[in-house]
């Protein structure tokens, strides 16, 4: 699933999270997904990437984040559905691709990451400029309301049910230390289908239930 | 209340003085803050909020004994005193061996057991220090140090100053640099660790913790200074240790302990620091005046308790007025075509160190100076090889065959190919012939059971000529076609392209019939490498179009991988690293094109003494991860380049002139010269000469200079070594380590 198609689809709740205003909008987004032809032209890509990854990492621990891919791929409007060949080939990737990109890298490095979907604060002043970004593109921005947006990242596991929240698209770890203002985070939910529920991680102190949106 | 604060220097490597003020302010609002500075140029000294400022002359003209009788008379007359400079405080140290309840700085024994690297205090702290080697060792270990640690390295000097050194000419450039500004060769190199930068910062009274913070540096310049952090508290888990620590101290004074955290959360100490760090205010800012705190725990006097902040602070500009008492003093003149001029160390703090050496209140300066490091050893055969040549019937420049040691050299690669070599595997050595095309090495590799690599079918046909058979070459290189006409009509064992357009030109030889070889392949350049060797996988087209010209090779012949770097240039674990780098390509090679690697040919560039003196475990280890990654490879063709050649010749030569001053050569011309040694600014070479009872001596590092016989600037061919005494015009100097690319890429020049 992809940001530019499930934008449209009705909000439909399917437990009771702890939803604030602005998890509302985006609670029927699933986690974005890169999509496979199936054919030797996704696997090509798909193999650079994973390759790729492997010599970029070098010596460095398996928890590294992966900043190698937002830096050839820069933060920007993607169209979805994505392949992999189309992925590989584009200049610029939104954070559902990175996001999808780089839980298959992680997983490929053997290190456990679920992906996670942040409510972060910015002004309207940043927004509005992204709005004419999209705009330009012809990519809808319904990963932005007002002053919030919708982001993607990965849950990474470090050690048992302890986590640490890589920001795919910016390149850095989420600080857990941070408090609200401009680019904090608000909200965010680590989607693992396999998960038997109740079931929670903890990021820098504090306690996320899986599944549901989380108030931070 | 008044309170002395030193360290006012404020440029892009900021002193505390400015943040200790700032937060003692804070603190004691009425307090008398005195700013005492050793230079006008130092900008600190013009914050508004020092009440005074004591000025006096830099270090290199101030009467010390005068400075510390009138400090003592401050501290006596109730004052406080807090530097913000390490080497003050240690020449404080010496001045009051038995401390002074006012002096806020720590005692000579705890500064002793603080030095870097080792930082002996540390013990019992979650940390650990990354390896380090002091420079007094010999060139030749500090360049294995390098090349151990992939070149990440960072040369110290021994209070400030850390420059990281990429590569042997910058190594020597650096040292030469901070040996000469702080008067003394101890400067240690010490390993890089990657990781986000984190300090603690404690104040202590007579050995009582005060308090401390913990700041993770969040934006940092380019000099690797904090500009923005966070502070929070520090964990019991380094608390307890740290004050069990300062206890055994016996602290007084600030502190900061400079950290890196690795992705593995692990804490590497860099430095311990005896005073505030500069960015003290930021942590007042947060909430906690560690200031304060010890003025409050050495005087009893209540301090004004900060604000609580948010735990982040971050640096601004800020222009001051200038103090009226003290107007900017002219910009001193460009020196000769110079641009513009550095106010580094504006106090003269080099200067200090320089009177401290000479007061022994540091190690160093003019004693240590004859030292010049180790000796570096030679294998037993280098020496041999020496004693067997007649160096009297020699005509220099010369190049000397070294014969056993090069018989032992081919002898433990060959044992060494043998005992790697599986029932699945065959491990095979091969001789890159352009590291020295010398017929006796090229013959000695064909009686060690060596293939031969060319890189041009010029050399391919050297081999053919010394003995070699056309099934035991290897082909490959960006110009391997030439010239034009010379392809052996024989089949040959492998050709490994180098390019795309190499692929092409080989699958039509194939198919034409010009060319015969057993295994067809391609060397591939793994991403995040710099180098213009092999077809790039850099970018998921340049690898669709390798995936794609794979499938067009013959099915008749085998299908091999080439991956060759220079491990002496990137350094022996990053050169493994790539080797596992390149069995992940590999897979997705064999995965995507459906051909199975049957050869991979693997080597490049290393440095003899990490090829041949290792226990091979890594090398075993990698042939198992090799047989797992890719279970069709038959053989494993090993070229170590010039790890065969270097040391097998030797470069003789003889003094022409010495130069003498103070009764010491300083300078001697000799008859070789860079066009023999052009390697020189690459690698460390070891020098030996014959001492009056005929034995071979390795010489050491020194004060003089060796110049060669050209009549160019940059021909040096030892920058510092220490020439025996009595050396004169007509000895002979022999530089080992010469059998490589000295030998094969000298030149002839002014030789008419
Ligand atoms: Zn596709």
């Amino acid at each position: 699933m992809y940001l530019a198609e499930v934008e449209t689809r009705a909000v439909q709740a399917t437990e009771v999270p702890e939803v604030t205003s602005c998890t509302v909008k985006w609670d029927s987004w699933p986690a974005s997904t890169i999509s496979h032809h199936g054919q030797a032209c996704c696997e090509i890509a798909r193999e650079w990437m994973l390759a790729n990854d492997f010599s970029q990492l070098g010596d460095a621990a398996a928890l590294t984040g992966p900043r190698w891919l937002p830096k050839k791929y820069p933060w920007g409007p993607s169209p979805w559905p994505m392949h992999w060949c189309e992925a590989v080939g584009r200049k610029k990737l939104d954070c559902g691709a990175h996001q999808a990109i780089s839980q298959e890298l992680f997983t490929a490095r053997g290190v456990q990451s679920r992906p996670a979907q942040f409510v972060q604060q910015f002004s309207e002043e940043a927004t509005r400029h992204w709005g004419h970004k999209w705009g330009e593109d012809q990519v809808p921005a319904g990963w932005i309301d007002g002053d919030v947006i919708y982001h993607e990242g990965c849950a990474v596991t470090v050690e048992g049910d302890e986590i640490k929240l890589w920001d795919a698209s910016a390149g850095w770890w989420i600080d857990p230390q941070q408090s609200g203002g401009y680019g904090a985070l608000l909200s965010v939910r680590i989607l693992d289908p396999s998960a038997e529920a109740p079931q929670t991680l903890s990021w820098g102190g504090r306690q996320l239930a899986l599944n549901r949106w989380n108030t931070v | 209340m008044k309170i002395y604060v030193s360290g006012l220097y404020s440029g892009g490597n900021p002193q505390p003085g400015v943040g200790i003020t700032r937060s003692l302010r804070q603190g004691y609002p009425d307090a008398t803050l005195v700013g005492v500075e050793y230079s006008n140029r130092s900008s600190g000294i013009h914050w508004p909020e020092l009440d005074e400022v004591w000025l006096q002359r830099p270090w290199d003209e101030l009467n010390l004994s005068a400075h510390g009788e009138a400090i003592r008379a401050l501290l006596d007359g109730g004052a406080l005193w807090i530097s913000g400079s390490d080497l003050e405080t240690m020449w404080l140290a010496s001045v009051f061996p038995e401390g002074h309840a006012n002096l806020l700085t720590p005692n000579a024994a705890a500064l002793a057991r603080i030095t870097k690297p080792q930082v002996e205090a540390h013990e019992g702290l979650p940390v650990q220090i990354p390896p380090y080697i002091p420079t007094d060792r010999s060139d030749w270990d500090l360049h294995a140090f390098c090349r151990k640690h992939d070149w990440r390295v960072w040369l110290k000097g021994p209070y400030y100053d850390a420059v990281r050194t990429r590569s042997w000419d910058s190594f020597e450039a650096v040292r030469t640099t901070l040996a000469k500004v702080w008067n003394t060769e101890r400067l240690f190199l010490q390993a890089h660790v990657t990781g986000y930068e984190e300090s603690v910062m404690l104040c202590a009274y007579e050995g009582e913790l005060l308090g401390c913070v913990r700041m993770r540096k969040r934006e940092i310049t380019e000099e690797g200074k904090t500009w923005a952090g966070d502070v929070s508290e520090v964990d019991e888990a380094f608390l307890t240790p740290l004050r069990r620590i300062l206890r055994e101290l016996n602290w007084t004074g600030g502190g900061e302990l400079e950290m890196v955290r690795d992705a593995d959360h692990r804490l590497w100490l860099l430095e311990m620091n005896p005073r505030f760090p500069a960015w003290v205010h930021g942590a007042t800012i947060a909430g906690v005046n560690l200031p304060a705190l010890l003025v409050e725990g050495a005087t009893g006097v209540a301090a004004q308790r900060p604000e609580p902040g948010r735990g982040e602070f971050t640096r601004v500009v800020v222009e001051v007025p200038v103090r009226s008492e003290f107007p900017l003093p002219p910009l001193p003149e460009h020196l000769g075509g110079g641009t513009g001029h550095s106010l580094k160390h504006p106090s003269g703090l080099p200067a200090l160190a320089e009177r401290l050496h000479k007061l022994n209140v540091l190690d160093g300066g003019d004693n240590e100076t004859s030292s010049g490091g180790d000796a570096p050893t030679v294998p037993n055969t280098m020496v041999e090889d020496l004693l067997a040549q007649d160096f009297n019937r020699i005509e220099t420049p010369a190049w000397v065959f070294m014969e056993s040691t090069a018989a032992d050299t081919f002898k433990r690669a060959a044992a060494m190919a043998h005992t790697l070599s599986t029932n699945q595997t065959r491990v095979t050595n091969a001789y890159s012939i352009k590291t020295n095309p010398d017929a006796r090495l090229i013959k000695l590799a064909l009686d060690s059971g060596f293939m031969a690599e060319g890189i041009s079918l010029l050399e391919l046909h050297k081999a053919l000529e010394v003995g070699f058979r056309p099934d035991q070459l290897i082909l490959n290189g960006p110009g391997k076609w030439w010239p034009e006409g010379m392809i052996p009509k024989e089949q040959i064992h492998a050709v490994f392209c180098d390019s795309a357009p190499d692929l092409k030109k080989t699958v039509a030889a194939l198919n034409s019939g010009e060319l015969k070889a057993k295994i067809v392949g391609v060397r591939i350049r793994t991403p995040h490498i710099p180098s213009r060797f092999g077809i790039a996988l850099d970018t998921p087209e340049t690898f669709k179009s390798l995936v794609e010209s794979i499938a067009t090779l013959p099915e008749d012949t085998g299908f091999g991988v080439h991956f060759h770097m220079a491990s002496s240039n990137i350094g022996v674990k990053a050169w493994w690293r790539l080797f596992d780098s390149m069995l992940r390509w590999c897979q997705s090679l064999e995965r995507l094109t459906g051909r199975t690697i049957e050869v991979l040919d693997i080597g490049g560039g290393w440095f003899p003494d990490d090829w041949h003196s290792v226990d091979h475990s890594d090398f075993a280890k990698a042939v198992k991860r090799a047989q797992a990654a890719l279970p069709n490879v038959g053989q494993i063709i090993s070229e170590p380049g010039k790890a065969m050649a270097q040391p097998t010749m030797a470069l003789a030569m003889r003094v022409l002139e010495t130069q003498e001053e103070d009764g010491e050569i300083t300078e001697a011309v000799v008859d070789a010269s860079i066009a023999e040694l052009p390697m020189y600014f690459h690698y460390p070479h070891r020098v030996l000469t014959q001492d009056r009872g005929g034995d071979w001596k390795t010489l050491k590092r020194g004060k003089s200079q060796l110049m060669g016989r050209l009549c160019m600037e940059h021909d040096v061919v030892a920058a510092n070594i220490e020439l025996p005494e009595g050396t004169r015009a007509g000895d002979v100097l022999v530089f080992c380590d010469a059998g490589g690319y000295d030998r094969s890429m000298s030149y002839v020049f002014g030789r008419g």
